[in-house]
């Protein structure tokens, strides 16, 4: 019994018990290249690895609007990031034309649709206790909508700015750019949520609301802004998306919006609100992409992509949330 | 609902119109007449029909998201699951031999008991909060369906357009098909879903779905076996996907692994417009039904109002968002009146 305590005390056993869940991350994508390099040869490359990275990190991104979303308690997620993303990614194509020049137009524009997203998503589950899933799905739908609307009888034209294709598609030598993008806004995250008011505020309010109420800390106002944020994100990423590409087309933001749940329960963020490594959500979404890409060389494209999806996130909802021991 | 308190000097009509139920039911009556008045030809045996066609699906649905959301959880894999069952439908059937189409009922059928057992053991036994279980679970469907159905398509035994239209099928007697015409299965497939509903409502589980709905742990702590009845809700929440799938499979002759996904948000809508609580344990799945015609007539009055096609997805997602405010704080604005009265 006083050795088990004392263990649990040990420093080792808290950074493990810290860490856990990032190391299962971890073991989990290390399995599944071995996994690959055992059923399809060439997996486990150098290249492949840094290709697989690239494309998680616009998983990674958006799992960022989701981690915040979550964070802020209240069973908050935001479905509506991938319609947001594709909205910006569509409007800004017209007025970025192509030319760099018109790229602060269009992060103008993108801002203002994030503001607008996220504030009406913020006021009516924070504000109005609607659940935040159904809102933002209803949202999802508004948004595409507004897209087909915006599309009917004409094709999107135009092409993203020389700088976003530079960000976004393009290498410094073999590393993608990308990556430094994910790692600079990675470390301002991380800066923000560990050691500002900021993070602890939001923190707080999703670990307990009635506390961070009692302590003075505006419940609702947190929830909104984190709203916000994710929908600004969000829109940013559409210019990223679209810079990606080359080009923006109707549904080109929808499939990020499971992988970048997926991604946060991955990374071991729990669901109840009131933590949030990013790390992990970047892990996650390395993870997922890996998935996505053994099931793809072993032929089973898109069905094998969402079952696969889908599983995993079961499994790991059985694992990390499920409340069986609370009676 | 409540009868709890009401001042003696209250007149019987306003305690009528605090009621939800009255004005769910105003609300359906001023949509009826609304389509009454702007389709010509609306109390033609015809148009009813067509309307009942159109109608079935959500309706359908709708009952069965009530009964989970009644049960304290939410399914959002409602619409896959349909969109799988279509698939699994027409990946079985073979046209031209009839007896397929038995094999086809029977492996639809216990796929939805699947569904309905996998997210009662998310919901129920694991205690995984209902709307981000099912939302995991919705992609597996989703993915199976892809996998019977990479694209819309299959094929289907004659017999099985009993299921949308009795007149199509060749060699059905002649009095069965002007039966058909009036009554047609799309009505029968949802009193078949009310009666199923009338049954269960009687017996122990249709309380205990209230119970648990209600208040999980007070339902837990008096001996009833919370998880079996959330389970039992999601399981009768497949049937009624079911019974939805085979309508679709008999009106389009084909499956397809995407078909579904509007209608999970349009059920969850329409049985909040009638008054289930998101909250669980709180309202009444006939309601939920009038709900689901509510919705119904609405698009039918947008369909009228010649708005493009492209303002479909628009307008029904508004439509959703402004229903679900529009009940809640409904009901805020009446718990809050009730409790001026009762001080």
């Amino acid at each position: 019994m006083n050795t088990g305590i004392g263990l649990r005390n040990s420093a080792i056993y808290k950074a493990y018990d810290r860490y856990k869940k990032l190391v299962i991350a971890v073991l989990l994508i290390i399995f599944l290249f071995v996994l690959g390099q055992i059923t399809v040869s060439n997996f486990f490359t150098f290249p492949q690895v840094l290709l697989t990275i690239k494309l998680a990190s616009l998983i990674a991104l958006f799992g960022l609007c989701q981690m915040v979303v979550i964070a802020a308690g209240g069973s908050g997620l935001d479905l509506s990031v991938g319609y947001a993303a594709t909205m910006t990614a569509v409007f800004t194509a017209k007025i970025m034309d192509g030319k760099n020049e018109n790229l602060w137009l269009a992060i103008v524009v993108a801002v203002a649709i994030g503001i607008g997203v996220g504030t009406l998503n913020g006021v009516l589950t924070s504000f109005f206790k609607l659940p935040p899933l159904v809102i933002t799905l209803a949202m999802a739908n508004i948004l595409q909508g507004v897209i087909n609307v915006y599309t009917a009888g004409k094709n999107i034209t135009g092409r993203p700015s020389p700088v976003l294709r530079v960000i976004a598609a393009q290498s410094t030598g073999i590393c993608p750019n990308i990556l430094f993008l994910l790692a600079i806004v990675g470390a301002i995250v991380m800066i923000v949520l560990s050691k500002t008011k900021l993070g602890l505020m939001l923190f707080g309010v999703g670990s307990n609301e009635t506390a961070a109420y009692l302590s003075g800390v505006n419940v609702k106002i947190v929830r909104f802004t984190a709203f916000v944020f994710s929908g600004v994100l969000a829109s940013l990423i559409g210019l990223l998306l679209i810079g990606n590409m080359g080009i923006a087309f109707k549904d080109m933001g929808s499939n990020y919006v499971m992988p970048s749940i997926a991604a946060v329960v991955v990374g071991g963020v729990s669901l109840n609100g009131g933590e949030g490594n990013y790390l992990g959500v970047i892990l996650g979404a390395i993870f997922l992409q890996t998935l996505t890409n053994l099931l793809v060389a072993l032929g089973w494209g898109d069905a094998g992509k969402w079952v696969g999806f889908g599983t995993v996130l079961f499994i790991l909802l059985i694992v990390y949330v499920s409340n069986r021991r609370g009676r | 609902m409540s009868k709890t308190g009401m001042a003696p000097g209250n007149s019987s009509l306003r305690k009528l119109v605090s009621k939800p139920e009255f004005s769910i039911l105003l609300i359906f009556a001023v949509m009826f007449a609304i389509t009454a008045v702007l389709q010509k030809n609306f109390f033609e045996i015809k148009s009813i029909v067509r309307n009942i066609n159109a109608f079935a699906p959500l309706i359908l649905m709708t009952m069965g998201q009530a009964l989970v959301i009644l049960a304290g959880g939410i399914d959002l894999s409602a619409g896959t699951a349909l969109s799988l069952l279509t698939c699994v439908l027409t990946t079985v059937m073979k046209k031209g031999e009839p007896v397929t189409g038995i094999y086809a009922l029977l492996a639809a059928f216990a796929v939805a008991v699947l569904i309905g057992v996998i997210n009662g053991i998310g919901i129920g036994y694991l205690r995984i909060p209902p709307v981000i279980v099912t939302f995991a679970t919705s992609y597996i469907w989703l993915g199976a369906g892809l996998f019977l159905r990479p694209t819309p398509g299959g094929e289907t035994v004659g017999w099985f357009a009993s299921f949308y239209n009795i007149g199509a099928v060749s060699g059905v007697p002649e009095f069965i098909k002007s039966f058909g015409a009036v009554i047609p299965p799309a009505l029968i497939l949802v009193l078949i879903g009310c009666a199923f509903w009338f049954v269960v409502s009687k017996t122990k589980t249709g309380r205990y779905i209230y119970a648990v709905g209600g208040n999980n742990d007070s339902a837990y702590a008096s001996g009833i076996n919370t998880a079996r009845v959330q389970m039992r809700a999601c399981i009768m929440n497949s049937v009624f996907i079911f019974l939805t799938a085979l309508f679709f499979v008999g009106q389009n002759q084909s499956g397809d692994a995407r078909m579904g996904d509007p209608l999970t948000l349009r059920a969850i809508a329409a049985a909040v417009v009638g008054g289930i609580a998101l909250s669980g344990g709180r309202g009444n799945v006939y309601f939920a039904l009038v709900g689901a015609l509510i919705l119904s007539f609405v698009n039918k009055i947008i369909f009228f109002a010649n708005i493009p096609n492209a303002y479909q997805t628009l307008v029904s997602g508004v439509i959703v968002i402004v229903a679900i405010a529009a009940s809640v704080a409904y009901t805020l604005y009446n718990k809050r009146a009730m409790l001026k009265e009762n001080r």
